[in-house]
């Protein structure tokens, strides 16, 4: 298993960043639809296995299938893209501008929402029997957590909304870690191991992403969820979002592109100071 | 014959010479010609061609035996003097190259014919009287006809001065190969003998060549050789490798590093380029990486990089290629953000002219941009990273024979590329013109759109932002010009790269028109909203009309 230093992985964010911003709309879509929609299911997956075996880590242990499955297929999340597209307008790529990567957001930010909202009516289908009759166990689950994570920090004004937005940095924080360690080895076992340590980190914990949520609370309000749409974005999608955007680009994306890619010289001590 | 790298590099050489009876000392001359030509062309760069190396030689004795024949009896006399005739085959991997000057005469043997490839450089006044027309020894410069084909496996090459074919003809030939079945040195002794018996005067000398093998096509040598090499170890300044002291590192990307180093044997600085650690796990991605160095030593131009001088077996896979000292086109638009057009156009035509050395050997750039062009102290420009060249001699019968892969940088990269059609010389030249653009514009001509096209129906909707928007004072031709060299159909741009640095400074009509521009050529999108804002009132008062009415 190949390591690959420091600065050789960023300028490879970077490229990756300037690539993501050139890519044609519809590959932009179907690839952020697929992301959404697998994420989704695998946070389908986590909760069923939490609900049968009543134990969050085994299933925070197994969520990260989802999320190297959809890595290694090439597919873009939002909260990836939000750490490496910036990068090429910091850079300066030719042609990168801040409109690409609004362009570039927005984009991601639609076909994962399809994505997630299409396996959220799938589930809902199957837990309810094609809404033949009432939710089952996992139905009740999937509809109450979406209770606790808008209207529980709907309830405690400012300060929940704090709560909120800290969890969402440090999600994105964990997750694009998750990104980037993938690409400092060159196969797949070792992308795979790379990127189930932050991703099993920030599952177990509770953070807040943006493509879990478009996936957990739409399936709350099909599933009898006591909260309103208004409820879910004003006190949840929104604020996370942000939160993801600024722990993504902050954290990570440009720690590591000005240590490792605009390095500064090292410094020299001289021989006098050092024995003094 | 020749062995190893020199083998591969240089190919074997075989010469004959042969001296005018009119002059004693013709016999030094042909002695000499053969000698250094033979001693000196396995000294010449690697990196020239056949053609080159063999000029450059014969140059250099001609210039000799003239200064002989100047300083002797045939300055006066010409029918004295250090003259000679010289006739030359080359091969080198699969090719033959043919040096030719003066009547001796090169063949190639079929069954029952000979194939004369060599003209005779002899003027004839009568059947009497005929002499040399050229040959070395005769002038301060020599002429040389110069010709290359493919060598083919069991082809038999016949090199024979005049006193020697004279008498000989082909069903001679070909009863004396028969007979000497193989002993290649017992038939050329049997046919000299034939023709003194015949009554040749002259001195008859023949050189018989028979090619019984080829090597494997170039580029498949250069996969089998680097499959036996070792991947290199981290490069650390100090640290010495293959011969070379590291000095520093100069630029680490996700597909190579690069390092200054010395040549602990010539002192020279030199760049070593070592894959990275990801790319080393794909094959076609270091075939590619090999292949720099390849198109380095076959290139020679001097707008484009070379390679260092490699003599040494190599235990590494690596690529040394010449340091040049300078900042990258990139760093020079950031230093000169409104650059004066002739400023631009010495930098574009120097780009040109190592394009056009790439062109001449049918191998296209395919990764052209700011930061592949680099500048030095003395402003002379020269293109480096030639990864990603396609070279139609090596893709031949591949599926990449048309230059479909994307490689380039994607927002320099041609239109063509995108729908699929496959790059040719006039991609190069787009990719040049988007980069003149930028020196003068400082955006691109077509922003990000260029990338995202899928289908050859989307080339109209490429939006061109016209120069004069960005630079009002440069003239209204020069956006024509770019306009046409930027063309989205590789066919509407201009026929070649000289046309394009020509248009540059001497406009042709086409784009001297001093006509204003009309709205709707100038900005359609005003034009037509303006139209429909005009429609929109109509509408409007025409409905009030009706309406009062009633």
């Amino acid at each position: 298993m190949a390591y690959l230093a420091p600065a050789e992985f960023v300028t490879k964010m970077v490229d990756a960043g300037e690539s993501k911003m050139l890519m044609s709309t519809r590959d932009t879509l179907i690839r952020a639809f697929m992301a959404g929609a697998i994420l989704a299911l695998a946070a389908a997956f986590a909760v069923t296995v939490t609900v049968n075996t009543g134990n969050h880590l085994i299933g925070s242990l197994l969520f990260p299938v989802g999320f190297c499955l959809l890595y290694l297929l090439g597919f873009d999340l939002l909260t990836g893209v939000f750490t490496l597209v910036p990068l090429a307008v910091f850079d300066r790529r030719p042609g990168a501008t801040w409109g690409g990567v609004f362009r570039n957001w927005w984009l991601v930010f639609v076909g994962n929402f399809a994505g997630a909202l299409t396996v959220a009516v799938f589930m809902a289908i199957i837990v309810t029997f094609g809404f033949s009759e009432g939710p089952n166990a996992v139905g009740q689950k999937l509809g109450s957590i979406g209770e606790l994570r808008t209207v529980g920090y709907a309830a405690h004004g400012g300060a929940g909304m704090l709560t909120l937005f800290v969890r969402g940095v440090l999600c994105n924080w964990m997750v694009s870690t998750g990104v980037v360690a993938a690409m400092m080895s060159t196969s797949v076992s070792g992308k795979v191991i790379a990127m189930w340590m932050p991703i099993l980190v920030f599952f177990y914990m509770g953070f807040e992403h943006s493509i879990v949520n478009m996936f957990l609370f739409p399936s709350g309000l099909m599933l009898g969820g006591k909260f309103t749409l208004m409820d879910y974005f004003i006190w949840n999608e929104i604020p996370t979002v942000v939160g993801n955007l600024v722990g993504g680009m902050t954290f990570v994306g440009l720690t590591l592109y000005s240590t490792h890619y605009k390095t500064a010289p090292n410094r020299k001590v001289s021989v006098k100071r050092a024995l003094a | 014959m020749p062995q190893g790298a020199l083998l591969q590099t240089k190919g074997i050489a075989v010469a004959l010479a042969d001296g005018i009876s009119s002059s004693a000392d013709s016999q030094v001359a042909s002695q000499a010609a053969v000698v250094n030509f033979l001693d000196d062309y396995y000294c010449t760069s690697e990196s020239w061609t056949v053609r080159r190396a063999a000029h450059c030689v014969l140059a250099a004795s001609n210039s000799w035996l003239h200064a002989q024949t100047q300083r002797g009896a045939g300055r006066f006399d010409k029918e004295r003097g250090f003259v000679c005739t010289f006739s030359a085959l080359v091969f080198k991997g699969r090719q033959v190259h043919m040096l030719h000057v003066g009547d001796t005469r090169i063949y190639r043997v079929h069954p029952g014919s000979l194939e004369q490839l060599s003209q005779d450089h002899r003027v004839r006044i009568s059947d009497e009287e005929q002499f040399l027309g050229r040959a070395l020894g005769t002038g301060p410069h020599v002429d040389l006809d110069y010709a290359s084909w493919p060598a083919e496996a069991g082809e038999t090459y016949l090199l024979a001065t005049d006193g020697a074919y004279g008498w000989l003809d082909a069903a001679a030939v070909d009863a004396v190969l028969q007979r000497c079945s193989g002993d290649l040195p017992a038939a050329a002794r049997e046919l000299v003998g034939l023709a003194q018996a015949q009554g040749s005067g002259d001195d008859a000398t023949v050189q018989l060549v028979r090619i019984e093998a080829l090597p494997a096509a170039e580029f498949q040598q250069l996969q089998a050789e680097r499959d036996t090499l070792a991947m290199p170890p981290p490069l650390q300044p100090g640290m010495s490798f293959e011969g070379y002291t590291i000095l520093r590192e100069l630029h680490v990307s996700a597909r190579s590093q690069v390092h200054l180093a010395r040549d602990d044997a010539t002192g020279q600085q030199v760049a070593l380029k070592i894959p990275s650690v990801e790319l080393r796990e794909s094959p076609s991605s270091l075939d590619r990486f090999v292949l720099e160095e390849w198109v380095a030593r076959r290139v020679d131009s001097a707008h484009v990089m070379r390679a260092a001088v490699a003599d040494r077996p190599r235990q590494h896979l690596f690529v040394a290629l010449e340091y040049i000292e300078g900042r990258t086109l990139s760093q020079w638009m950031t230093d000169h953000p409104r650059p004066d057009l002739e400023a631009v156009r010495s930098i574009v035509e120097q780009i040109a002219r190592g394009l056009q050395a790439l062109h001449r050997r049918e191998m296209l750039h395919q990764d052209l941009r700011p930061a592949n062009v680099i500048i030095d102290a003395a402003g002379s420009v020269k293109i480096i990273d030639l990864a990603a060249a396609h070279v139609a001699g090596l893709t031949e019968g591949t599926a990449d024979a048309d230059a479909r892969a994307i490689l380039g940088e994607l927002q320099y990269t041609a239109p063509e590329y995108f729908t699929g059609a496959g790059g040719t010389a006039a991609s190069d030249l787009f990719s040049l013109a988007v980069m003149t653009y930028q020196m003068l514009g400082g955006q691109l001509p077509y922003g990000l759109q260029v990338p995202l096209l899928r289908d050859p129906r989307d080339l109209a909707r490429l939006q061109y932002t016209s120069l004069r928007r960005l630079r009002p004072d440069l003239p209204a031709w020069l956006d024509a010009v770019l306009r046409k060299a930027l063309h989205p159909q590789a066919a509407r741009r201009q026929e070649a790269l000289s046309e394009f640095v020509h248009d540059l400074r001497t406009p042709g009509p086409e784009f001297l028109n001093d006509r204003p521009q009309p709205l709707l050529e100038r900005d359609p999108v005003a034009f037509w909203r303006a139209l429909a804002l005009l429609l929109l009132v109509a509408t409007l008062v025409l409905a009030g009309m009706l309406l009062s009415r009633h």
